[in-house]
């Protein structure tokens, strides 16, 4: 197994359209640590999981990946970077009308050639789809494998994109809201199915997260960030209840812009 | 609720463009020395509307009494027509499926989009400023003037050069057709849901990888049902090229009527019509299917 | 792992497979070789011209086309420059002098009144689908072919209301299958023998094939149409009639307007070569160019003729725009 990623994010600012998403942002992630941020919409979680697999290039500041300022990476080099981290989306963004093994397959097409990756995912091969298999098999769903992906249930398809992750053999596990797209109980499943996995596997894990019992339960450092700004960065035990209440609470000033 | 209650979208715009259509049709209508009298037919022509009218309840079957011996049986003929009507559709519109895509790809925004749009080195600042939007107004300008030219007037064009050949009429229909596939192919990639897409360059895949195997995926079943219906436009445009002297459906169609000899013209008409059903049942069977 | 390696191959076995999209598949395939190998190409007859006639054929067509080819490029130099160097300016006056006068000694007409008798055929053409389809699109749409519009069922309809309005909507739908399945091409030919020859057999030829396509499109758009506004309106005691002008059409209009102007494109195309039946319009002057065998002058009109439908393309494109914007 690869080792674990470590993310360096040295005075990080993005903006778009002259609002800024994240305002000067520092924060250190060791190999191997699992993260929950946490903050209310809008507060930059998002963008932030966006920059630490390279999909967002920063407006300014530097982010490391293991040591190294993506910004000076080449594009091949980039690419390497991003096929290494495992990124679970908020809407799942699998495609529909495939089978689920293709799903999952896709998830290693970073590191496939473009003759390699036509055979791959249009008659996979045996070892293939018995590799998928096996990464189905520990979220729970390995019947699934030929299935199409539309006809699984919201939970399941969650699952999917979690095995697609998975598939990459990555160093880290980046998820966006795991739990948004499913019912509560389900929510719990989910989180805790990734926090075991990287667990057991030694994976940094990242996670934006809107609840923060689940967030306190299953991860040992919280980040809080609220309007582009890191308020809070600590050991979950000792994180007051006053704290979280300060990042959620909104001014009447915001009530009214919201409102607005 | 709201939304259920709400009134209909506001009428100003639109109807300012019904009006100006009604009244450029007025200006054509007039412009074109049209008259509702000429319309009326004379009593010889109504009688030939009644006779053919009549005709379409009593199709021939057989060929008439006095048909020059040697001729083959009317439904052997009609079915060899359809035959030839068939086979030009069928190659012009997979050839035009391979122009279609080729040229549909280049002519979407998302081809062109992408990892090097972001990148930052000057050869890929040159792509995505220069290099891309040439491409892109190229391979848009070549599907408009493929698209411009009726199949028609393509038959005649190469009629004139190449003579009465079966490569003509295929290359006749695959032109424009190509055409049109290619415009509407590239319509579809550009709406197509982007996440998956955005999801497979996330995980490292490179700029062609994302783009068949996120984005074309999430089009495909749009592209078949359309290039199904693009089949049934080919198998009338291939038995109209019998008017200019290929063995279609056509040939035999302006060759009855010209003798008059209506219950011939209904026989041909009819399967011509058959074809065409059949064509758009099985796309419809497969459209429910993909096309949710 | 061999289990792993038979539970795959299980799944494998068993996985849901659509059959009738892989008939067609395989139909297609078939297809497209079968006519591509014994229509087009004739392999039979190409081998044997390869094996026994050692390509005496393919090599005598292939001489004659190139023949041909060479004749018909040479031909479509425009003829003040046969047998001369290129020259813009004698290029250029002639291409003026057919766009202005075309050619009296033939009755050819110029450029200019080709190309807006054809725009103007078009036009006159698309309004009048237009109009049918918007009044054919109702009885077509299930929504309103009923006994009872948006209100639910009652005990006073009688069976036979039911197939009544079930017979109309067959009409009604058989109608617009059976005048959009015919080519306006054939439509036309079939027209001018009975009303002789003036603009008006490719207006209506254009007009019945477009209402067939305009009427199955704007019968979808009906039937698609959010049920609640309209149900409110009927229980408010609107009538059919008020039902579909007052609250359905304003629904629909932005769609019917879209589907309209992408006719409008075709119709374009379609009214350039029906000329060639006759009409006096740029496909007419196209035909009696060629039959003169005057290419360079054939090529000019359909040059002309490419102008005028991407013109239109454009105009059609910035309506569409209006139209998406407004609604």
């Amino acid at each position: 197994m690869a080792p674990s990623a470590a993310f360096r994010l040295a005075d990080v600012s993005v903006v778009y359209d002259g609002l800024a998403a994240l305002d000067h942002v520092d924060l250190e992630i060791a190999p191997g640590e699992a993260v929950a941020f946490v903050g209310p919409s809008g507060a930059g979680k998002t963008t932030l999981l966006k920059l630490l697999n390279g999909t967002l290039r920063p407006s300014g500041g530097c982010v490391q990946v293991d040591g190294r300022c993506l910004g000076r990476r080449s594009e091949r080099e980039r690419r390497a970077v991003r096929a290494q981290i495992g990124f679970v989306h908020q809407d799942l963004a699998l495609v529909p009308n495939l089978r689920v093994i293709q799903n999952v397959v896709a998830g290693r097409l970073g590191r496939m050639g473009l003759l390699r990756s036509l055979r791959e995912l249009t008659f996979p091969p045996e070892a293939t789809a018995e590799a998928v298999h096996a990464t189905l098999e520990r979220v729970g769903i390995a019947e699934k494998l030929y299935q199409r992906t539309d006809s699984l249930s919201g939970g399941q398809r969650q699952r999917v994109a979690i095995a697609r992750a998975l598939y990459q053999e990555p160093t880290a596990l980046l998820a966006d809201e795991p739990v948004s797209s499913v019912d509560p109980a389900r929510a719990r499943d989910t989180v805790a199915l990734l926090a075991r996995i990287s667990r057991e596997e030694g994976l940094t894990l990242c996670m934006s997260i809107h609840n923060l019992d689940l967030a306190r339960e299953h991860f040992p450092r919280i980040v809080g960030l609220r309007r582009g700004r890191k308020l809070l960065d600590a050991a979950t035990a000792a994180i007051a209840d006053a704290q979280f209440d300060a990042l959620y609470q909104l001014s009447a000033e915001e009530l009214l812009r919201d409102g607005a | 609720m709201r939304a259920e209650l709400r009134r209909p979208p506001p009428v100003g715009v639109r109807s300012a463009v019904v009006l100006s259509l009604l009244a450029a049709g007025v200006v054509s209508f007039f412009r074109l020395g049209l008259t509702w009298e000429q319309l009326v037919p004379g009593r010889d022509a109504f009688r030939q509307m009644g006779a053919f009218l009549a005709a379409a309840f009593t199709p021939a079957l057989v060929n008439e009494a006095g048909a020059p011996p040697g001729t083959p049986p009317l439904l052997r003929q009609a079915l060899d027509a359809a035959a030839l009507t068939v086979v030009f559709a069928t190659t012009a519109l997979s050839v035009a499926l391979v122009l279609g895509v080729g040229l549909g790809f280049l002519a979407s925004s998302v081809w062109w989009s992408g990892e090097r749009a972001t990148a930052r080195s000057p050869a890929a600042r040159l792509f995505a400023r220069v290099v891309a939007p040439a491409m892109l107004a190229a391979a848009r300008t070549l599907i408009a003037v493929m698209r411009s030219i009726h199949e028609l007037v393509w038959a005649i064009l190469l009629l004139c050069a190449l003579g009465l050949n079966d490569l003509a009429a295929v290359v006749a229909i695959a032109i424009p057709f190509g055409g049109t596939l290619a415009k509407v192919f590239s319509e579809m990639l550009d709406e197509a849901p982007r996440d998956s897409a955005d999801a497979l360059r996330g995980a490292g895949a490179s700029r062609t990888q994302v783009f068949l195997f996120g984005l074309l995926p999430r089009a495909l079943p749009d592209m078949a049902a359309y290039t199904l219906y693009r089949y049934e436009c080919a198998l009338r445009s291939s038995a109209i090229l019998g008017f200019f002297g290929w063995r279609t459906l056509g040939y035999f169609i302006k060759q009855q009527w010209d003798v008059a000899d209506y219950p011939e013209v209904w026989t041909y008409l009819y399967t011509l019509l058959a074809l065409v059903l059949l064509v758009e049942w099985w796309s419809g069977q497969i459209r429910r299917r993909f096309v949710a | 792992m061999s289990t792993r390696r038979e539970t795959v191959r299980e799944l494998r076995r068993t996985r849901p497979v659509d059959r009738f999209a892989r008939r067609s598949v395989a139909l297609i395939a078939l297809l497209v070789a079968a006519t591509w190998l014994f229509g087009v190409l004739d392999l039979p007859a190409l081998a044997r011209d390869a094996f026994v006639d050692d390509f005496a054929t393919l090599r005598e067509e292939s001489a004659r086309a190139h023949a041909n080819v060479t004749r018909f490029l040479g031909e479509v130099r425009p003829y003040p420059l046969h047998g001369r160097p290129w020259d813009t300016a004698v290029a250029a006056r002639w291409a003026t002098d057919l766009f202005v006068e075309g050619i009296p000694r033939f009755d050819i007409p110029s450029g200019f009144e080709a190309a807006w008798r054809t725009l103007a055929i078009s036009i006159t053409a698309i309004v009048m689908a237009g109009l049918a389809a918007t009044l054919c699109a109702f009885p077509a749409a299930r929504t309103f072919a009923t006994p009872e519009p948006f209100l639910p069922g009652s005990d006073r309809i009688s069976a036979l209301q039911r197939r009544a309005w079930r017979a109309a909507l067959l009409v009604a739908r058989g109608l617009l299958v059976f005048l959009r399945s015919v080519p306006e091409y054939v439509w036309a030919y079939l027209l001018i023998g009975m009303l002789g020859i003036s603009a008006w057999p490719a207006v209506v030829a254009l007009a019945i094939h477009n209402a067939g396509i305009l009427g199955k499109l704007d019968a979808e758009t009906v039937e698609n149409l959010a049920p609640q506004p309209l149900a409110a309106l009927r229980g408010a005691g609107a009538t059919r009639r008020q039902v579909a002008f007052v609250g359905a059409l304003p629904a629909a209009l932005s769609r019917f307007l879209l589907y309209f102007f992408y006719r409008w494109e075709t119709c374009v195309r379609e009214a350039t070569v029906l000329g060639m039946l006759g009409i006096v319009s740029l496909g007419y002057a196209l035909s009696e160019t060629r039959i003169r065998q005057r290419y360079d002058d054939m090529l000019f009109y359909i040059l002309l003729g490419t102008v005028l439908v991407l013109v239109g393309d454009l105009v059609s494109l910035v309506a569409r725009g209006l139209v998406r914007r407004a609604s």
